[in-house]
């Protein structure tokens, strides 16, 4: 429902290179006159369409000081416009059975909706209304502050371990944007103004920063017709540009942090990446490295660590891009019991030496075979399609590039994710995080 | 949604012809100007769709195997399949009291190596084939779901079968699924949200197995042996307690022949047996457990029913309409769009096999949350007492026939659905009856099961309450 998806956005955008397959979706794309991309995608199994409606536009867009406004703004996009007023909106899509949510991001926010065929209509007009005609008054809004106040101390504060999620991040970003949480802290919030909220409206949500994504049971003549019917008389309106974030540093950075009610040590390293448009070509060699060293319970950390020498419970590694800042390579582990931190931290360090050294083009080529075995899957279930395509599309990936993933990642070679390995391990600026519960012993 | 209105009122046709008057004496500029102060009439917009209401064929057929039998779901749109698969009575619950963490740790093991593959060879396998398997744990039972490319149905087969008849069970595995469990158990204390699920079911089923942790006993989980673990694998793993759900790319005649490979292996019988019926109703008591956290958060109960019981239809609507439409329940409406005191509140209807409730939560800053507990019990007991309006059911009536096809967009769920149906015992034929069964509840009946199942106010487990920490 609403809260799960709003509550778990930042984790959803995270994982989701590893869990949502791509593969080749009968997709097309076309871009209407006032600017609007449409991306059409192909799935007849069943009389359901999802539609999504994705904005340029995150909390990395938002001016100094006014932290969660693009958060805030997602709240009042539920909250009417002259020609629906306040509580319709969730009304009409209960009464029409369309299961309807929205998230923000650090690059963008996202609204959609899964429904019946038969509704399509009505949520495209609702939807293109919302794009130009928002409007909500002071108590509306004095209720969403106070909501989405309640929702950072729930989703994030409630976790005793939010601390340090938060001080990693602003170590690792630095002076970006994407040092700050998507909530805003608890100050930023209270302080947002109505006004506030309505500049960034004007400023980013416009057909021209726009991505419509409609997937499922639908034909791209009629998706032309119906997208030209709702969304073609929204005019276009110039919109601010983002300033890519990208910084050259050189940095090593620890932080250790003792925390009331942590019961379980932790350890994470984050390496700071270009952005992925400077290694466009690499980034498959980062995934396809994550999957090797920390993919799951078959990957070369696990085995070595998990089950051979037994120094941790768990361990993983990941990859991830943002659009406009460098992207970050990510390591974690979670120490064995009477397994020291420091001691952990040298069987990282050499397990993950010992993995790159093993390394062989066989079992580089069981790593890609892995990633690529379940992309039939991708194409069961229509809202899949169009979370992986749109969230490629509006990080800049081309329609083209998003539907080879299965080619890109069969390409990876064995020099490619070596020289990926030197570039994370050796050369990127690191932030190394541990985390103990309070009275633990200091680790070094 | 009224899709087809023969009526129209005397009022369409006037403000048709008013419209129609303004225009002729304004001119051209008026349209737009109208227009863009007119309402969104979503009814007209439907009505005047290019997209009609499509049928889908929901047909699910019974599969028989020798002793063993299942429902399936014919689609034939991707190369996939999917088999859920559930023991009935081999859940926590049912561990020896002595034993809590048995089945979990079995449930664990089942994956880590079987027949003549190792656990990394094992996995390896499913991972380069695509093939997806997956056991867990409920209070009542063990499920798993098998998923993979038609084309590799040999494979996930040989998979399933070794996992299911020759589980390795090396100690090895045995230490490090120990290790593993522990540490959840460890830091399930740093999650207020899980301490307070926790306190929840000791408060709520006091002195039934639905009490315990489902993660088992840390001294318990200790000292359980390969041999246990063997024994409650042999006894609970068998046809007599199975219950299969089979979608996908496959033929009735294919997946008959997959149903028998897959579990005609098992143990005919072994030894599982119901828990002790639970019948609970609330003392409109209230629990506090004392926590440093940024909100109170509070889990509420009361008495439920089964769902084969005839007031089920009249209750799930009336919860519906209260606390489970997300957005537009009454809950939501008030508590959190209106007042803002909340990011969420919800009810529920639960299903466990040995007790059903209305279950809820929030959670609310300190200084909201007795306000947003006092409101919620009014708006219970209202409902209570005055039931819901005709446009309310109304309403919710629609939102559940319009999203019916929704449970279709995926595979795996189907095959849930196809257990959850054989397991509550609703029939082959429910998906073609459902919709008959939410239009044909009568206002009448969901105000009789509001009046009593919303008589009294439900018991609270809170947790983070900083008023108990002062005392």
């Amino acid at each position: 429902m609403k809260n799960n998806l709003l509550k778990s956005v930042f984790f959803v955008l995270l994982l989701f290179p590893l869990t949502a397959a791509a593969g080749l979706f009968k997709a097309e794309e076309f871009t209407l006159d006032n600017g609007l991309r449409v991306v059409v995608i192909e799935n007849h199994k069943a009389p359901l369409i999802k539609q999504m409606v994705w904005y340029k536009a995150g909390a990395v867009d938002e001016r100094r000081g006014k932290g969660g406004c693009a958060h805030l703004l997602e709240h009042l996009m539920f909250r009417g416009t002259p020609k629906v007023k306040d509580g319709e909106f969730n009304r009409i899509m209960n009464e029409n059975g369309a299961d309807s949510n929205a998230f923000t991001s650090y690059d963008m926010t996202v609204y959609h909706q899964f429904a019946d065929i038969s509704r399509l209509e009505a949520l495209m007009a609702l939807e293109a209304d919302r794009m130009q005609n928002l409007q909500f008054d002071e108590k509306a809004f004095s209720a969403e502050q106070k909501i989405v106040f309640q929702e950072r101390k729930q989703v994030v504060e409630n976790n005793p371990s939010a601390p340090f999620s938060e001080r990693l991040r602003l170590l690792l970003w630095g002076n970006s944007p994407y040092a700050r949480p998507v909530t805003g802290f608890s100050d930023d919030i209270t302080g947002l103004t109505a006004a506030d909220v309505r500049d960034f409206y004007d400023r980013y949500y416009a057909p021209n920063n726009a991505l419509l994504i409609l997937a499922g049971d639908i034909d791209v003549p009629t998706a032309k017709e119906l997208a030209q019917k709702y969304y073609g008389g929204i005019a276009a309106k110039e919109v601010y540009h983002r300033v890519t974030n990208n910084t050259a540093e050189n940095f090593e950075e620890k932080l250790q942090m003792k925390l009331p009610l942590i019961t379980t040590p932790k350890l994470v390293e984050n390496y700071k990446l270009p952005i992925y448009t400077a290694v466009k070509g690499s980034i498959y060699d980062y995934m396809v490295l994550a999957e090797y060293l920390g993919g799951g319970q078959t990957s070369a950390l696990y085995q070595e660590m998990v089950v051979q020498a037994k120094t941790a419970v768990s361990v993983s590694a990941d990859y991830h891009f943002t659009a406009a800042g460098n992207s970050v390579f990510s390591l974690s582990a979670v120490p064995a019991q009477g397994v020291p931190m420091v001691s952990l931290m040298i069987a990282l360090r050499e397990a993950r030496a010992q993995a790159l050294k093993n390394l062989t083009a066989e079992k580089l080529e069981k790593v890609k075979k892995k990633m690529v075995a379940d992309l039939v899957f991708a194409n069961d279930n229509p809202e899949d399609a169009a979370y992986w395509l749109g969230y490629m599309l509006i990080n800049g990936f081309s329609l083209e590039e998003a539907q080879n993933y299965a080619d890109k990642i069969k390409a990876v070679t064995l020099d490619g994710i070596l020289k990926a390995a030197q570039e994370v391990f050796l050369a990127a600026p690191v932030v190394e995080g541990i985390l103990l519960p309070e009275g633990e012993v200091e680790s070094d | 949604m009224i899709r087809h209105p023969k009526h129209k009122g005397v009022f369409y046709y006037l403000s048709r012809i008013t419209v129609v008057a303004v225009l002729v004496f304004l001119g051209f500029k008026i349209p737009s100007f109208y227009k863009s102060f007119e309402r969104i009439d979503v009814e007209k917009i439907l009505d005047k769709s290019v997209l009609k209401d499509k049928k889908l064929a929901v047909k699910v057929q019974k599969l028989q195997a020798g002793k063993l039998s299942a429902y399936f779901f014919e689609e034939h749109s991707n190369p996939i399949v999917s088999v859920s698969f559930l023991f009935e009575n081999a859940g926590t619950a049912h561990d020896d009291e002595h034993k809590q963490g048995l089945a979990r740790l079995a449930a664990m093991l089942l994956t880590e190596g079987a027949g003549e593959w190792d656990s990394q060879t094992f996995n390896s396998l499913a991972e380069e084939n695509g093939v997806k398997l997956s056991f867990a744990v409920s209070a009542d039972d063990l499920s798993g779901t098998l998923a993979f490319p038609a084309a590799n149905a040999a494979v996930a087969e040989q998979l399933l079968v070794s996992a299911l008849t020759a589980p390795r069970l090396e100690d090895s595995y045995l230490q490090l699924a120990k290790q593993q469990l522990l540490t959840a158990l460890q830091k399930q204390n740093e999650n207020p949200q899980q301490v307070l699920n926790n306190k929840f079911k000791e408060n709520i089923f006091a002195g039934h197995p639905y009490a315990r942790n489902a993660l088992g006993k840390a001294e318990d989980i200790a000292a359980l042996t390969t041999d246990e673990i063997r024994k409650y694998l042999q006894d609970n793993l068998t046809q007599e307690n199975l219950i299969v759900g089979i979608t996908g790319d496959l033929t009735k005649e294919q997946a008959e022949v997959l149903l028998q490979r897959l579990f005609g292996g098992l143990a005919v019988s072994g030894k599982t047996a119901a828990l002790p019926e639970i019948d609970f109703s609330a003392q409109e008591a209230e629990y506090d457990i004392p926590r440093e956290s940024a909100q109170v958060m509070t889990r509420l109960a009361a008495k439920g029913t089964r769902r084969d019981n005839v007031d089920f239809y009249p209750l799930y609507l009336a919860n519906y309409i209260f606390g489970e439409s997300g957005l537009s329940s009454r809950l939501s409406k008030n508590i959190r769009e209106e007042k803002g005191l909340t990011y969420g509140v919800y009810t529920y209807l639960s299903f466990q096999n040995a007790a059903v409730l209305i279950e809820g939560g929030f959670s609310a800053t300190p200084e909201n949350f007795a306000e947003a507990k006092e409101m919620l019990k009014t708006e219970w007991l209202r409902l209570g007492q005055e039931g819901v309006t005709e446009a309310e059911l109304a309403e919710a009536k629609k939102s559940l026939l319009n999203s019916f096809y929704l449970r279709f967009a995926n595979i795996d769920e189907i095959s849930n659905m196809l257990v959850s149906m054989q397991k509550y015992k609703l029939g082959e034929d429910f998906l073609d009856k459902r919709n008959d069964y939410i239009r044909e509840v009568q206002l009448r009946e969901v105000n009789a099961a509001a009046r009593k199942y919303f008589r009294t106010i439900p018991d609270f487990v809170n947790i983070g309450n900083k008023k108990v920490e002062e005392k």
